[in-house]
Parts: C-alpha cells; structure tokens; sequence
C-alpha cells in the first residue's frame, strides 16, 4: 500500500512538471511561429504582407522537440555518468540543449528570410536579438521539467528505460501536445482575427495576416504574450494529464491481471475522454458557432 | 494554401557533391580505426568530420528530391533517411573493419527497398524518389556511425555494448553505462535527422542559393558534434574528448560566421530595429 501512495505522489509531481513544460513548450513554439502558424508567416511575404515576426522553422514541433528533450536528457545521463549530482546534471543537460535550440532558431529565421528576397521581405536583425533569447528562455523550462519528469519516472517509479531515450519519446509527446493543443490559438484565430469569429481562412485571406498591434507594429513577443495566456497553459493542461493518467494507470493497475488492468484502464480513459470531447465540440458549436450547419463552417 | 517550394538554379552538380561527400565522408570514418591502430582514442573526431561531410551531400540530395513539391515532406525526408541508416549502421557495426562498408550496401539497400514502395505503392510518383532516398539512407548510415565514433572512439559492435562502471572502487564491465545501452544512438539519430533536414528547410525559397544552403548544412553538422563531443567525456579520455570538442566549437563557429554573411548577401535588406517597408508595389 505505501509503494502505491509513493507512486501516486511521483505520479502527480511527474504531472505537475508536465503541465509546465507544455506551458512553456506552446510559448516558445508561438513566439518563434514553429508548427501550426508557421505557413501563413512563410506565405505572407509572396502575398505582399511584409511583417516583423519571427519565423523559426526547425522541422515539426514533435521532431523538434524529441531531439531538444533527448538532448538535455542524454547530456544529463552523460553528466550523471561523470559523477555529477542530478539536479546540476539536468541544470546543465537543459543548458546545453537550449543553446542548439537557440543556434537552430536563429539560422532559420536567416535563411527562410534571406529566401524570400524577391519579395522585399527584409532581415530584421533586432527579432534575433530580442526574440531568439526569450524562445530560448521558455525552451529551456520546457526542457528541464520534461527531463527531470523522465529522470523521476527512471529513479522514483523504475521505468527501464535509459533516460535518453525516455527523452526521446516524452519530447516527441511534449511537441505533439502543444502542437495540436496550443497552436490553433494563435495559427487559426490570432492571425486571423479581423476575420469574422469561426469563418475559416478563404483562400482570398491567405497570408494576411494581423501585422500591426495595439500600439506600433506586432512582433513575436506580443504573440507570447497571447500564449502564456490562452493556448500555453492549454497546452500544459494537455500534457499534464497525458502524463498523470499515463503512469496513474501503470502505477495502480499494473498488478491485476498480469499487466493488463493498465492497458485496459488506458483504453477505458481514451474512450472517456472521446465522449468528454465531442460532448464540449457540439456544445461549442450550438453556443458560439454562427453557423449552424457544418458544410457552412467549413467554408 | 500550400507553400510553393522553389529552389535557386545553379551551383555545383549534384554528382559531384555525391563523389566527395561519399569519398570523403568513407576516408574520414576509416580515419576513426586509427584509434585501434595506435590504441589510442585521439582520432574520434574523425567521425564528427564524417558526419559533416555525409550531411551536406544529404542536403543537396534533400534538395534534390523537394524541389518536386514536398513542403512538409522536407522534415521526413531527415526522419526516413536516418530510420534506414540506423538499422544499417548498427549492422554493419558488427562486422568489424568493414563496418562502413558493410553499412552502406545495407543502408543502399533498404533505401532503395522504401523509394521503390514510396513510388509503386504510395504512387508518389517522383522521377528521383529512388535515388534519392538511396542516397539519403547511406547519408544517414555513415552520419549514426560516425556520431557513434566519435562518442565511443570506436565504431566496434562489442565496445559500444559494454562500458564501465566504478563500484565500491572496483571498475566493473555493464551494458547500461555504454553507448547503445545508455540509448545514446537515439540521440545521435534525432541530432543528425534534424541536422540532416535543416539546411534547406530553412532555406527554401525562390531565392535559394546552393553555397549559403550547404554552408549552413555543415554548420548543422559541426553545432550536432558539439553535444556529442561533450557526452563523449563520459566513455573516453579526457585529452581526445577534449580536442574533439575544440574541433566541434572552431569548425562551428566559422561555419556559422560564413552562414551569417551568405545571409546578409542574400538578404532583401539587413535591418536594425527599423518598421515595416510595405512593397512599392503595394499590399
């Protein structure tokens, strides 16, 4: 009965750490305009809508973040061989893993950027000074609480995995969450919000997208702004109960039936949450919507 | 609406990047036996040089097969061409001396085996689709091998599945402190398919030029040997760990001086803190 207790303690502090790193995760990823938003910031440009938000794009966020996640681990695993405490191990594996994160970011705002040439799109040399160090700040809080998450699932909960490759896996789903959760926040409504609420993107709006802000012209950091508020903590929530309820289940129910009392608990949760979702989907739909039938919203 | 990629014309034959970076990248890796030859470690960062080398031909190669309208597609290309090589090099790995040999028929192999699927059975249809992602699984076969060098200082099946652990002051032989069983080649396989794949994500564009894109694939590839590099304290001695990353840390920085310059060639404008310039040709 302890080692229950002990584990569900480890499982809600592996879900606490979650739900800031996807947080920080979907912050970081809207200020450099990565996954979701990036196309409509590579495409306004050829539309003739010349802007000044930074566009870093480093593969797919779930890719991304798989390698920035395996990096901190695997250097921390490495640091952790040479004897060093874990804390500053993970301290200096995140460290280390922001700085390729930073050195990603900055060569592809330069290189899509110097590409778009033709279309009078100049480099603003300021968006990297200002903007590449907060994105490098957020990635690294994303990357040390994904780290530690998987350094205490290793030591706490005895996952056999080595902490690399638990890096691996755990970063792929740390970009994935934010990229489906957080993303259309800013893709789908902030770019767009002088587009009439749910009326879609027609192809006569593409790339015009929202250039100038309150006062002065919008950058990325406004952008983040937005995130920390809706869609980071959007995205936290997400991956915070992808990981709670994914070592709740192993952790209480690994004993019945040989193992699979976890695996059909997990099944049970999906289903669950399927019916919560389109429960929230339709009742949206009725409430917000202004369309009423659905060929019409996918206009 | 979709992105249209466009490259720039130009620049060098891709066959010829093919011949030096295949040559080049086989000579550097067997420059990595040097190790076993003299029983020393300090040659591993020959296989960081192997990986640059292999990684900017996989640019171009990348190149190549995107320009026939992949946008997303560029970021997978990374994934498939290391997917494969990683099989292969861990193959090959055990066959000893011949190891990047016998990785690179094997990794030809099952890349040749995903392009003719990808054409025939997924019907893409794309005239170099198996080339190239022949080349591309070779590309990524000697990147994971030479990554895997240059941490472990040899590319020997047997010394990369044992390390060494210290207990109660006793040096003892275990599979979890080495470079496979400490997962390690799942690292260098996410570093080298991002690596692999960056340079023309990020450069693609009607304004594309070959030398500032495989400049910043080389870039990719000495900022990948850094990380390495450091984890490489942890399996051998201090003095080569230590030159492999001052070779990392210089070969970076000037690739990343020489990127930044090719950017501002290219570059519309090179602005400081300046508002927007709407075109002449108005919005």
């Amino acid at each position: 009965m302890e080692e229950i207790i002990f584990g569900i303690g480890i499982t809600a502090l592996a879900g606490a750490l979650a739900t800031i790193a996807g947080a920080a995760e979907d912050t970081e990823s809207d200020i450099g305009s990565q996954g979701d938003p990036n196309s409509q910031v590579q495409l306004a440009p050829q539309m003739g809508y010349i802007h000044r938000i930074f566009n870093k794009a480093i593969a797919g966020e779930p890719p991304a973040y798989g390698l920035w996640v395996a990096l901190g681990a695997g250097l921390a695993w490495a640091f952790m061989a040479m004897q060093i405490n874990p804390i500053l191990a993970i301290v200096l594996g995140s460290a280390l893993a922001v700085f390729v994160q930073g050195v990603y970011a900055t060569t592809a705002y330069l290189g899509r950027t110097a590409s778009l040439a033709k279309f009078e799109q100049p480099v603003y040399i300021d968006i990297l000074k200002s903007m590449t160090t907060v994105t490098m700040a957020h990635a690294f809080v994303a990357i040390f609480a994904a780290v530690a998450m998987c350094h205490l699932i290793i030591s706490a909960l005895g996952h056999p995995f080595p902490l690399p490759l638990l890096g691996l896996v755990w970063g792929i789903a740390l970009g994935a969450a934010g990229s489906a959760t957080g993303n259309p926040f800013y893709g789908k409504e902030r770019q767009y919000q002088e587009q009439k609420f749910g009326a879609g993107v027609p192809i006569s709006a593409s790339g015009n997208i929202v250039r100038y802000a309150e006062a002065g012209e919008r950058n990325s950091l406004d952008n983040g702004f937005f995130s920390a508020k809706l869609g980071g903590p959007a995205s936290g929530i997400c991956f915070g109960l992808i990981v709670f309820f994914e070592l709740w289940r192993t952790v209480v129910f690994e004993p019945i039936a040989a193992g699979w009392g976890a695996v059909i608990v997990g099944v049970v949760v999906i289903l669950i949450f399927a019916i919560i979702d389109r429960y929230i989907e339709v009742w949206a739909r009725k409430t917000f919507g202004p369309y009423v039938a659905p060929e019409e919203a996918s206009s | 609406m979709a992105v249209k990629i466009e490259v720039g014309a130009g620049g060098v034959p891709h066959n010829q990047i093919l011949i030096y970076g295949l040559v080049g990248s086989i000579i550097l890796i067997y420059l990595t036996y040097l190790n076993e030859v003299t029983n020393t470690e300090y040659f591993a960062f020959f296989g960081g040089l192997a990986c640059v080398a292999a990684l900017v031909w996989g640019a171009d190669t990348i190149k190549h097969l995107c320009s026939y309208g992949l946008g997303t597609g560029v970021p997978s290309a990374g994934m498939i061409a290391l997917g494969s090589g990683v099989i292969a090099a861990l193959f090959g790995a055990t066959t000893g001396v011949f190891a990047p040999i016998v990785a690179i028929i094997v990794a030809a192999i099952i890349g040749a085996v995903c392009g003719l699927l990808a054409n025939h059975v997924v019907r893409m249809d794309i005239p170099v689709m198996v080339v190239s992602l022949t080349e591309l699984a070779v590309v990524g076969a000697i990147s994971v091998l030479g990554l895997i060098a240059m941490v472990g200082g040899t590319f020997n099946f047997m010394d990369l599945i044992t390390g060494t652990t210290v207990v109660l002051g006793f040096t003892v032989q275990s599979y979890g402190t080495s470079v496979i069983g400490g997962s390690i080649v799942a690292l260098i396989f996410m570093l080298a398919a991002i690596a692999i794949q960056h340079a023309f994500n990020a450069c693609l564009g009607p304004n594309e030029m070959q030398d500032r894109t495989l400049m910043l694939a080389a870039e990719c590839g000495f900022l990948s040997m850094i990380p390495i590099a450091v984890i490489s304290f942890a399996f051998i001695a201090f003095v080569p760990a230590l030159i492999s990353l001052l070779v990392s840390l210089i070969g970076w920085f000037y690739t990343y001086m020489r990127y930044i310059e090719l950017s501002k060639r290219d570059a519309y404008a090179w602005l400081d803190a300046q508002p927007i310039l709407e075109p002449k040709g108005g919005a």
